[in-house]
This record gives C-alpha cells, sequence and structure tokens, in this order.
C-alpha cells in the first residue's frame, strides 16, 4: 500500500492519529513524574515536567494542525486513551510503552520514544503482525497491519500530505486551510516554556508547526537543540541517564554541564500497567473508589480539552486547577500500598471512555 | 527565555580586586540593582554586581530549595523561606517583642527602642526583596508628586507624573505587568493613548466578587465630600494571559523560571496563594529574571557572599574612589577577605536601609544631614471578620482587588489617605490562619478527621481580612542610624532604627477602622478584630488602640531634591556631594503616597541609568 497521504480525509486522520500519539505519552510520563517521592530527585521532576508539559504543547499544535483544515478535534473518541502497555514503532522492531514507576528501564523506554531515527530507505510503512487485542500507535489509518517505522517518518508523511495537498488545492485557485481561525489555540489560552504557541493558517505556518514537533521531540532538526533553544526529549532524557546537564555547543551523548544525581531509590514502586479490575473491590473499597475517581476526572478533562479544541480556548485556562486536581488524586494512589501484590504501591489506571470504567459501572448496575 | 546557569563571566576574588576596567560597581541584586546592570550592560558597559547572600537560588534548584524551606517551615513568616546566614543577617519579624519606651532591643538585627517596634522586613539574597515581595504594581498617583502644594504634607517631588510615565511603562514592561487599563485609570493615573498593559488583568477573586456585592455604588462622607466605593482589581507583577495588543500588536512573551539548565517551568500563575513569601513557580517576578538577561551579555560579573563594608571618598575630588568589600568564604564561619574594587561610578542599590546604613557607616553624612532620615514605610492596619456565607477564600494570588478610592482628595489636608487590600488568603496576616484554626479546633473543641476537616472549610473559607496601607509622610525624626556598639558578625555596624508613626497616618488608621466597619456592615460580616495591647507594634490614638503592622516599602532614606541642602540625591538618584556616586531604589522617594513603592522606584532606576550611560560617555 501506499504511504502518501493523497485526501484531505486521510490528513485530517492523520492528525487525530497525531492527537493520539502525542497524547499517548502524557500519562506514562506523568506516572513517572508522580512516582518519584516528594522532595527528592529534584532534577529528574524537572526534566520530567518540562518534557510532560511539551507533550501537551504538541498535542494542541497536533489540534491546531487538524482545527486549520477544517477538522474536528475529538479526544474523547473511543480509543483515544490507548490501553497501556501500547506498542510504538521503533525502526524494524516496536517496543512496548507502559505505565511505570521512574525507573532506569522505565528511562530507557522514554529515550527509545524520542530517539531520533528515520527509514532508510523511500518507503516509510512496515507491515508488522500483531495479536488483536494489543494497543498499536502509529499504525496507517484504516490498515492495522501497517505501521510508520518511526514518529519522524509519521510525521514527514504529514508534511508531506500538506505540501501535496495544498499544492493540487492552489492549481483549483483553492486552499485546503478553511478552518476558523477563532478556532486556533494561541499563546494567550497556553504558554508554558516549550515554544510558543501561533495559529495555523497556511502552508508556511502548518510547517513550523509540524517542525516545532519534531525537533522538540526527537532533535530531528539535526542538532540537539532545537530552533528555540530548547533541548529536545530525547537528550533530556539523556542528561538523566548520564546524571548531567547538557549546554549549548554540546554534542550528542556528551553533556558538559553541571552534574547531578538521581536516586532511583526515592521511588514508589507503583505498579506497571494496573488495571481497575487489579484492584479488590471488597477488600480495598477506597483505593477502588479512588482509582475509578481518577478515571472520571480524567475523561471529564479530557472533555473539557475537547471544548477548548473546538472553539472555546478560554477553557485552557480551567485547564490549570483540573490538572492540579488530579495530580492530587493521583498522589493519593500512589501513596498508598497495593494488598496482595507482593509490595507495590497502586496507580492511575487511565482506563477512559470505551473501557473499563463503563464497563465496570456496567457490571456494577447488572450486579446490583 | 533560557539562560544558562551562571552566564556571566566567572568571578573570583582575586580577578575583582584587580580589575581596572569596570564602567559601574552595583551594589545589591534587587530590582534596582538589577534593572541598572541590565541597562549599562545592554549599553556595552562592563559591570560588576556584588551581592552579599550566597547568590545560589540563582538556579532552579537554589531556588526550589527556598520553596522547601517555606514548606518545612512552622513559622510562614515572610523570610521563612530565607536561611538565616549569620554574615548577612536580616529582619524577622518573629523575633521582636514589645518594647516599653526607652527599652532597646539589640538582639535583633535592627537595632529599635520603644515603645513603638515595626515588623518592616527587607531580604537580603539574591533577587532581594523582590524574591517575598507580593508584586503589587500601581503607579503613583499624580497628585502624590505634589502633596506638599496641594494639602500642605509631606515634600513634593523634584519631577511630575509626566516625567516619569514613559518610565512607568518600562517599569511594567521589564516587571511583565497584569492589569487592564480600564480599571487602572482612576482618580487623576492617564495612560497615553492606546496604551495597554504587557499581560491581561488578573481576575478579580469569588471573595472579591463577594464583597463588590455588597459594597459597589455605596458611598462614604469624609470632610463633606462624598466618595464612592468600590472593589478595583490591582496590577499585578505575575503571569496572566499575555495581551496581543501590546507593543503596538507585537505582543508580549512572558518570562517563566531562570536558570534552569534548559528545564523551563512557570508560565501563568497558577493561584498557590503564597506569593509573599515565594512564589514556587516563578509565575510572580524577581529581578533574577531581569539579572539573568544581563549576565547573559557575558557584561556583568556578579560577586557573591560579597558584603560591602565601606564607600571610599578621594578627599580631594569628592569622588567614590573604590568600595571596601568583606568576602566571606562560608555562612557558618565568620572568616572574610577584605578586597577594594574600583570603577568610574558607584550604584549603591542595597535598600532603603541598607544604603544609607552602609553611608553611615562609611561616615558619609551629605551636606544635607539627610542619609537615614525621613524613613518611610506604609502603615498597615488589619481589619478582619466573618463573611455571612462561604466565599472560597484561600483561591487566587495573596489578592487580587481591593478599593482604592481613598487614595486621594481633598480630606489629605486633614488626614493620610490609604488603599484597602482584600487578602485571598484569609486571616493569616492578622491571627496565622489557618494554622491557628487547626490548633483552636483541635485544642479546644476537640475536633479530628472530618469533622476536622469541615470545621476548617467552615471557618477558613468565610474568612475576610481588610488590609489597610496608610500613607506615612517624611518626618525627620524617623530614621535610620549607625552605632559602634552594635555590630554583625563581619563587624558591620547594624542599622538602628528609631520609627514612630505620624499623627497625620494615625488619624488615616482611625477612620481606617471606622471604615472597615462600615464595610463589614454592608457585607453584614460579624467583625472578630482585637488589637492586642501586648502587641509590640500597638499604638494609643485619642483613646483607642491600634496594631500597626510594618509594610515593608520602605522609603526617603536619601531623599531626592532639586537642592543639595534639602535633599541627598538629585533627580537622577546621584549624590550631590559625590559626583560619581548613585544612591537608588525607594530611598529616594520623597513622599510614597498609596502605592506600593517597587513599581515607582524601578522607573527611576530607567532615568538613572540614562544619567549614568551620559556620565560614562564623557
Amino acid at each position: 500500500m501506499s504511504d502518501t497521504i493523497t485526501t484531505i480525509d486521510a490528513l485530517k486522520e492523520h492528525l487525530y492519529l497525531a492527537m493520539q500519539l502525542e497524547h499517548a505519552t502524557i500519562p506514562p510520563y506523568l506516572t513517572a513524574l508522580y512516582s518519584i517521592k516528594p522532595g527528592t530527585n529534584v532534577d529528574a521532576v524537572q526534566v520530567l515536567r518540562v518534557v510532560a508539559v511539551e507533550e501537551m504543547l504538541h498535542l494542541t499544535i497536533a489540534a491546531n494542525l487538524l482545527n486549520a483544515i477544517g477538522g474536528t478535534p475529538d479526544l474523547t473518541r473511543p480509543g483515544f486513551v490507548p490501553s497501556y502497555p501500547a506498542h510504538l514503532p521503533d525502526g524494524e522492531t516496536d517496543f512496548k510503552v507502559s505505565l511505570a514507576p521512574f525507573t532506569k528501564e522505565t528511562l530507557a523506554i522514554f529515550k527509545k520514544i524520542e530517539r531520533p531515527r528515520l527509514a532508510p530507505g523511500s518507503k516509510k510503512l512496515v507491515k508488522r503482525l500483531y495479536r488483536g487485542s494489543v494497543t498499536v500507535l502509529g499504525t496507517y489509518p484504516g490498515a492495522d497491519d501497517m505501521q510508520y517505522y518511526s514518529i519522524g517518518d509519521f510525521y514527514a508523511a504529514i508534511e508531506d500530505g500538506f505540501d501535496r495537498l495544498e499544492k493540487e488545492a492552489k492549481v483549483a485557485g483553492k486552499t485546503i486551510f478553511i478552518g476558523d481561525r477563532k478556532r486556533q489555540v494561541t499563546s494567550e489560552y497556553y504558554y508554558s516554556g516549550g515554544g510558543e504557541l501561533f495559529p495555523v493558517t497556511d502552508i508556511g505556518s502548518a510547517k513550523k508547526a509540524i517542525r516545532l514537533v519534531m525537533e522538540q521531540g526527537e532533535g530531528a532538526g539535526g542538532g540537539i537543540y532545537d530552533h528555540e533553544r530548547e533541548l529536545a526529549h530525547y537528550y533530556r532524557f539523556d542528561e538523566l541517564d548520564r546524571e548531567r546537564y547538557y549546554q549549548p555547543e554540546d554534542t550528542a551523548g556528551h553533556p558538559t554541564g553541571p552534574t547531578f544525581s538521581v536516586d532511583w531509590h526515592a521511588v514508589y514502586p507503583v505498579k506497571t500497567d494496573l488495571k481497575l479490575g487489579d484492584i479488590d473491590r471488597k477488600k480495598s473499597p477506597e483505593l477502588y473508589e479512588a482509582a475509578l475517581s481518577f478515571n472520571q476526572t480524567y475523561a471529564e478533562f479530557l472533555g473539557q480539552l475537547t471544548q477548548a479544541f473546538n472553539g472555546q480556548p478560554q477553557l485552557l485556562l480551567q485547564a490549570v486547577p483540573r490538572m492540579f486536581e488530579f495530580r492530587n488524586l493521583m498522589g493519593d494512589l500512589i501513596r498508598n500500598p497495593l494488598p496482595d501484590s507482593g509490595g507495590h504501591y497502586a496507580m492511575a489506571t487511565f482506563e477512559i471512555g470505551d473501557n473499563q470504567v463503563l464497563r465496570t459501572v456496567a457490571i456494577e448496575e447488572a450486579g446490583a | 527565555m533560557l539562560f544558562a546557569i551562571d552566564s556571566a563571566r566567572r568571578t573570583d576574588i582575586g580577578a575583582v580586586a584587580s580589575d581596572r576596567n569596570y564602567d559601574a560597581v552595583i551594589v545589591g541584586t534587587g530590582i534596582s540593582g538589577a534593572i541598572i546592570a541590565n541597562e549599562l550592560c545592554r549599553a556595552g558597559k562592563r559591570v560588576l554586581v556584588l551581592e552579599a547572600g550566597s547568590g545560589t537560588n540563582r538556579s532552579l534548584d537554589g531556588y526550589d530549595a527556598l520553596v522547601t524551606n517555606f514548606y518545612k517551615a512552622a513559622s510562614k513568616d515572610n523570610q521563612s523561606p530565607y536561611p538565616v546566614n549569620p554574615n548577612v543577617p536580616m529582619p524577622r519579624s518573629p523575633e521582636l517583642r514589645k518594647l516599653q519606651p526607652g527599652e532597646t532591643n539589640a538582639l535583633t538585627y535592627m537595632v529599635q527602642s520603644g515603645p513603638y517596634v515595626t515588623d518592616t522586613t527587607y531580604t537580603r539574597i539574591f533577587g532581594g526583596t523582590t524574591m517575598h515581595w507580593e508584586a503589587k504594581t500601581p503607579r503613583l498617583l499624580q497628585e502624590d508628586f505634589k502633596s506638599n502644594a496641594l494639602y500642605g504634607q509631606g515634600l513634593d517631588w523634584p519631577l511630575d507624573y509626566r516625567d516619569i510615565e514613559a518610565d512607568y511603562q518600562t517599569a511594567e514592561r521589564e516587571i511583565g505587568v497584569s492589569a487592564d487599563v480600564e480599571d487602572q485609570s482612576y482618580l487623576d493615573i492617564t495612560f497615553p493613548q492606546g496604551y495597554v498593559y504587557p499581560m491581561r488583568g488578573l481576575p478579580l477573586s469569588y471573595l472579591d466578587q463577594m464583597v463588590a456585592k455588597g459594597i459597589d455604588g455605596t458611598t462614604v462622607e469624609l470632610y463633606g465630600e462624598t466618595y464612592p466605593v468600590k472593589v478595583r482589581p490591582y496590577p499585578q507583577g505575575r503571569n496572566g494571559i499575555p495581551n496581543p495588543a501590546y507593543d503596538g500588536g507585537k505582543g508580549y512573551v512572558p518570562i517563566g523560571a531562570v536558570n534552569t539548565h534548559e528545564v523551563e517551568e512557570g508560565g501563568r500563575c497558577q493561584g498557590n496563594t503564597n506569593c509573599v513569601p515565594i512564589c514556587p513557580v516563578q509565575a510572580r517576578y524577581h529581578s533574577g529574571k531581569t539579572l539573568a538577561k544581563a549576565l547573559q551579555t557575558g557584561r556583568v560579573d556578579l560577586l557573591a557572599q560579597a558584603v560591602a563594608s565601606r564607600v571610599l571618598i578621594d578627599s580631594d575630588t569628592g569622588r567614590a574612589s573604590a568600595l571596601e568589600v568583606k568576602v566571606y568564604k562560608d555562612a557558618a564561619s565568620p572568616d572574610y577577605e577584605t578586597i577594594t574594587v574600583k570603577g568610574k561610578i558607584f550604584v549603591l542599590a542595597a535598600g532603603a536601609i541598607e544604603t544609607p546604613r552602609l553611608m553611615l557607616a562609611s561616615g558619609l553624612q551629605s551636606s544635607s544631614g539627610l542619609i537615614g532620615r525621613n524613613l518611610m514605610d506604609h502603615a498597615y492596619l488589619l481589619s478582619w471578620a466573618l463573611m455571612p456565607e462561604v466565599c472560597g477564600t484561600m483561591r487566587g494570588t495573596s489578592c487580587t482587588g481591593g478599593i482604592v478610592d481613598l487614595r486621594g482628595g481633598a480630606f489629605r489636608r486633614h488626614q493620610a489617605a490609604f488603599s484597602v487590600d482584600i487578602h485571598n488568603d484569609g486571616w493569616g496576616w492578622a491571627v496565622g490562619s489557618p494554622y491557628s484554626d487547626v490548633t483552636e479546633l483541635v485544642d479546644q473543641h476537640n475536633r479530628f478527621g472530618g469533622d476536622l476537616r469541615q470545621g476548617l472549610i467552615d471557618r477558613i473559607s468565610r474568612q475576610l481580612l481588610l488590609a489597610f496601607m496608610i500613607e506615612v509622610m517624611p518626618v525627620e525624626s524617623n530614621r535610620v542610624s549607625v552605632d559602634p556598639q552594635y555590630t554583625d558578625k563581619l563587624g558591620n555596624m547594624r542599622p538602628v532604627v528609631s520609627f514612630t508613626v505620624p499623627e497625620y497616618t494615625m488619624r488615616g488608621a482611625a477612620y481606617a477602622r471606622e471604615f472597615a466597619k462600615t464595610m463589614f456592615a454592608r457585607l453584614g460580616a460579624a467583625d472578630h478584630t482585637r488589637y492586642d495591647t501586648s502587641d509590640y507594634g500597638y499604638v494609643n490614638y485619642e483613646g483607642e488602640g491600634y496594631a500597626i503592622r510594618g509594610g515593608n516599602h520602605l522609603a526617603g532614606t536619601h531623599i531626592m531634591g532639586s537642592d543639595k541642602h534639602r535633599s541627598a540625591v538629585n533627580i537622577d538618584q546621584r549624590s550631590w556631594d559625590h559626583d560619581n556616586l548613585y544612591l537608588v531604589g525607594g530611598g529616594s522617594m520623597p513622599t510614597i503616597g498609596t502605592a506600593n513603592v517597587t513599581l515607582t522606584l524601578a522607573a527611576l532606576c530607567y532615568r538613572s541609568a540614562r544619567a549614568m550611560l551620559k556620565q560614562l560617555q564623557r
């Protein structure tokens, strides 16, 4: 099959997947971040936090790209939040991303997520065979067995699609950028250190937006720093590995900034990929309630983001207190041992929407 | 915006002491020193900045360590995040005690005598008092610049509002002020056509809105005139929503945390409600943000743990020839090395207490004899009540709104003006809430668990504190002096502060108390205000007692004027007696009106920086 995007609908579908992909890294990053015991590992906390915040920025940029061509961002679509572990493309092979505590192994996976690489040849898609039950990210829309070689290739295909479709439209005296300018989220409503949000209104701003996402993640621009003098995520994680900061002018693998240390013991051993079904409701009703309540809060939050990306950007201002709320809910879970789990602690399960939560509620009603 | 840590040239004592090429030597890293350093180095000048503190909070780790100190501290006073450094002591309110008339307490860093004890503070740390400031940034009224001519009170400034307006705009940009012009255009405050603040105003808190519901549109009578009252948002030096219309449509990019090894945090204000004593996410401006830009030029050297001890004057020319500096190695030991540093001009930017202290310790009284005199600080009177229904107290920044209608008017002939802050952090400042509430509910009401939680919610979310910030006019007997019998660990003379609340101010305070009662009545709020005779700030006035708190808005101690016999510095904050020595900051202000002083003193520093550059060109 072809790895080129030739229709507006395919481009919209790719951009939905881009939002899904950008979002999919947030729960693992937050899980690792909040598994660190408060007051310890200040450097690791800062690095994880900034990467998570930039993924939120990338999600917003993807929504801007989709809005620019008249699409409708929807974070409440069933399956938007993957069931973890989820498979992500990594060249010839793939790897699994889990919701796991901050450990050396978790860090290695995070580096894989952000690893800069592109397919060696011209083919961006690889055929992979999975069992029906696993969650796979970065597959070709409508062809579940075809996965992009890497996230970099996935974005390259999107950029290429924008180029091709806008050129075709121009020939017909039209443009693909027909979205309502008011739906664009700008830095008025969202800013962080992770770069500036700008409206996507034409091919120039669309390309700039795609490049920002690629460079911040993978340093795909070639250097370890992007245009905004921001260190790419892969190298931020590399800093945690090497316990030393990069500074401008450094080359990959050779940071020369201040050193620091990571205390791998100051971490709650949360249960990897915990599911609601793993918590015994009878034995631990409060824990179960807390996990359920988190998922509901997170589902509502995704609903609020969807509204924000559909013409009500001011709702993002309320997103900050909502995030505090689910941070506190996560904190409640992580500080509680999980009974009969061999010393593990609880954690948010991120089972959202078309998932465990609704099913559990349904089962409850059936049993009531 | 990113700053690599120590982007300044590495500075060691030897290099600094032997350097003969500094254009300017600046004492202090607060907002005055930071602005001047930044202006001079951007114009290509080489600058040395001296900081008495450790300087470790230049990095995010160091800053966050201060936040942790605050979280762990039992007392949450406004210096609680800032560790005790015996070599660089600072005033701390928990150390104060009540003094009888004539009784002296020399155990505190600032030596004071009774009966009135001020709990005013300033912070001797990298970033100065902008590390603990609340970051309200109102402009002075036009009438504040000529209160003597208009009302026969205080002193007139050698400049007026029109002369400082452009510098106000520059200061508002540097601090990154969030406000809306339509809210701030009241009394005689004016803005140029089309001006917008860098960021949009922060919204009024729910508590503000509840107070507004009860009092907006009502009036008070004062000396035969009617004044309308209304809850109005304050301009704030913290990140809000950037205004796309700023700077002719170029917009404004907020500055988050600095010196973070590429790890930026801190964007928008999150409403943590502990602006004082430290913003946990650097949403609130501190002068480290300005210094970071200056350090990045590579033309600024920063020497920390360096306490300026003497200004050396060339007796032939009267010019400052050098600064004597004591550099200590470790806060735990009083050992220090003395160096002298040289520069073309010298700038004392150590705050309105330390700058005159250093001058006086150097034996420099000035021809006017006014160094250290006219000490001013806003007098605060607190009134607190319980609102009739839940108002969501503890949401928002420390303070988002207040009543500013009595900042100006003909009544100032007779009594001090004030502005009123509605505090979003409950009764904390008055009685130590919410901590005191916990103690009381547990110890006296025997409550625990969910019942205790509910009890706290019932009490705290209805707490209303009105803080009256009352103007204090310059009085020569209110002063900072030094005395060889009172020294610190490094042998530097400590500040001796004599301060009594002037009668003009007390008349304003007495009225403020009545005003509070009136507002509480209009709100249906139960007044819980009590001033205790054992309070170190207790003042009797016309048979009534009041507890007067310090405002940490220090000013007046090297007053600015147009006559060298009646002022210490000229309109550019340059010493009349030593023409390459500038005394900058709140100390230069002839009056403080009813505006928190930071914005105005920052604006003055832009004027001074221009004068310095001119002088350096000559």
